[in-house]
């Protein structure tokens, strides 16, 4: 665990001095703050059902971004070389590099929070969907993440770490289409990989475990894929 | 203290290193010469385990490299060719991480740390961020988180590439004081240098170990190689 916190220290520190972290978050509370007010002001409605699905996109769009340096650039610059053959286990390192990068995200998250603050003041809004939401943008953030960080660990051009993500997070967004072209049950397999199917139950206010089951697999499976990358060398 | 024993690698169709056999005992310093694409920086980093063998073994201190990689890499200090480090990081910072992730524990890192800056003259540029550094301090960081843990034995990949020749004559005698004290396995492919700074040369041509010879034996390196390549 000590060398855990001694990489994470590390990584909590490359994250936030880095730029790109800081003109993500900055796009993200601009485009985030910006919709939160006018659908608030035209709907004059209590809920964040509309916010949330706007951080979804967010997320899904930005999260690349941020999760593109993680291995990419330690491996243009040979450091991954130097954690690599230290006394330590692979999956350490991709936990590190997870956990800081969950600490942006989360940080975002928990500011976007603040939109929930406002309606609490000036209304009376059902806590139910909202604490949902805010659940799922977590789940939805950690699985984002961990695929992320995947292709980060299997190239070192961070543009291509990005794209890729960026691919499978769409891919993923819009998987559930084909299974109008497929016989049952493949159909339902389709359809139970798709992240905005297993989202949008949270943010109506009704939770299953399947749904959060969905990204917990997916935050494991990929980040076993990294480590698996990693070892495999 | 270093064994290497029938070590082959191969990528795919290609073989990088053939069935090579050496022993480095402790305290020497070994060479490994060879041209560019000589499978010398292969050899040498299936001993620090980034990579695996295809077949054979190598063992630091009787551990095996493949089995029990985490006792063979607490006992190497290692410095790739192209000196990486954390340019964002100021040298205290980057020294103490590297020891910590080797093993040093918190209460001995202050002493650890000092040391390692005074053997490495180091003291000037303690508080600066690596990356405003020149090429000849970058390269002794380089090789300052390469010995912070005390390693048994020391292992450097081109160590004088790219060094002006003050630097160059400051790294040998660097390694040359390591004599006695640390195994030292050095790899170049320039001749000088080799003859200079090693005890026992290895020299190796596509993947093959050709000749191990002691240097007090090899009055012409040149020589001797030019007979071999």
């Amino acid at each position: 665990m000590r060398t855990l916190g001694v990489l994470l220290r590390k990584e909590l520190h490359a994250t936030f001095t880095s730029p790109v972290a800081w003109v993500v978050s900055a796009v993200y509370l601009l485009v985030a703050g910006y919709t939160f007010s006018l659908s608030l002001f035209f709907s004059k409605v209590a809920n964040l059902t509309y916010i949330f699905h706007q951080i979804y996109i967010l997320l899904v769009l930005l999260v690349p971004v941020i999760t593109m340096r993680a291995f990419a650039e330690e491996r243009k610059a040979d450091t991954l070389e130097l954690l690599l053959t230290a006394p330590i286990r692979e999956i350490w390192i991709v936990l590190a590099k997870y956990l800081s990068t969950m600490a942006l995200v989360g940080g975002l998250l928990v500011l976007s929070f603040s939109y929930a603050v406002v309606l609490l003041l000036y209304g009376e809004p059902d806590m139910a969907p909202i604490l949902g939401g805010y659940l799922a943008l977590f789940l939805l953030a950690s699985l984002l993440v961990s695929v992320g960080t995947f292709w980060s660990s299997i190239t070192e051009n961070q543009v291509v770490a990005a794209s890729a993500s960026l691919g499978t997070f769409l891919m993923l967004w819009f998987i559930d289409s084909i299974a109008y072209l497929l016989p049952a049950p493949a159909d339902l397999f389709f359809v139970n990989l798709s992240i905005l199917g297993h989202f949008t139950p949270f943010v109506s206010g009704s939770l299953f475990f399947s749904d959060a089951g969905f990204f917990l697999t997916g935050t494991l499976l990929a980040l076993l894929l990294t480590t698996r990358a990693l070892a495999d060398r | 203290m270093v064994t290497f024993d029938r070590v082959t690698k191969r990528y795919g169709s290609f073989t990088a290193v053939r069935d090579v056999s050496l022993t480095v005992e402790a305290g020497e310093i070994l060479g490994l010469l060879g041209p560019n694409g000589s499978g010398k920086t292969t050899l040498i980093r299936m001993l620090t385990g980034y990579h695996s063998p295809t077949s054979g073994t190598l063992s630091v201190a009787g551990f095996d490299t493949v089995h029990r990689p985490m006792e063979t890499r607490r006992r190497i200090g290692y410095v790739p060719e192209s000196h990486p480090a954390y340019g964002h990081m100021r040298v205290r910072e980057f020294l103490r991480f590297m020891a910590s992730l080797r093993g040093v524990a918190p209460s001995a890192l202050p002493a650890a740390i000092d040391e390692t800056v005074e053997a490495l003259s180091l003291a000037e540029v303690l508080g600066k961020p690596i990356h405003t550094l020149s090429r000849g301090y970058r390269q002794r960081v380089a090789i300052a988180q390469a010995l912070v843990h005390s390693p048994d034995v020391l292992i450097l990949d081109e160590p004088t590439n790219g060094l002006d020749p003050r630097q160059i004559i400051e790294t040998r005698n660097l390694i040359r004081g390591l004599a006695g004290r640390r195994t030292v396995i050095m790899t170049s492919h320039i001749l000088s240098e080799i003859a200079r700074t090693v005890d026992r040369v290895a020299i190796l041509l596509r993947g093959e170990l050709l000749t191990v010879r002691s240097m007090a034996e090899t009055p012409d390196l040149e020589k001797l190689f030019l007979s071999l390549a």
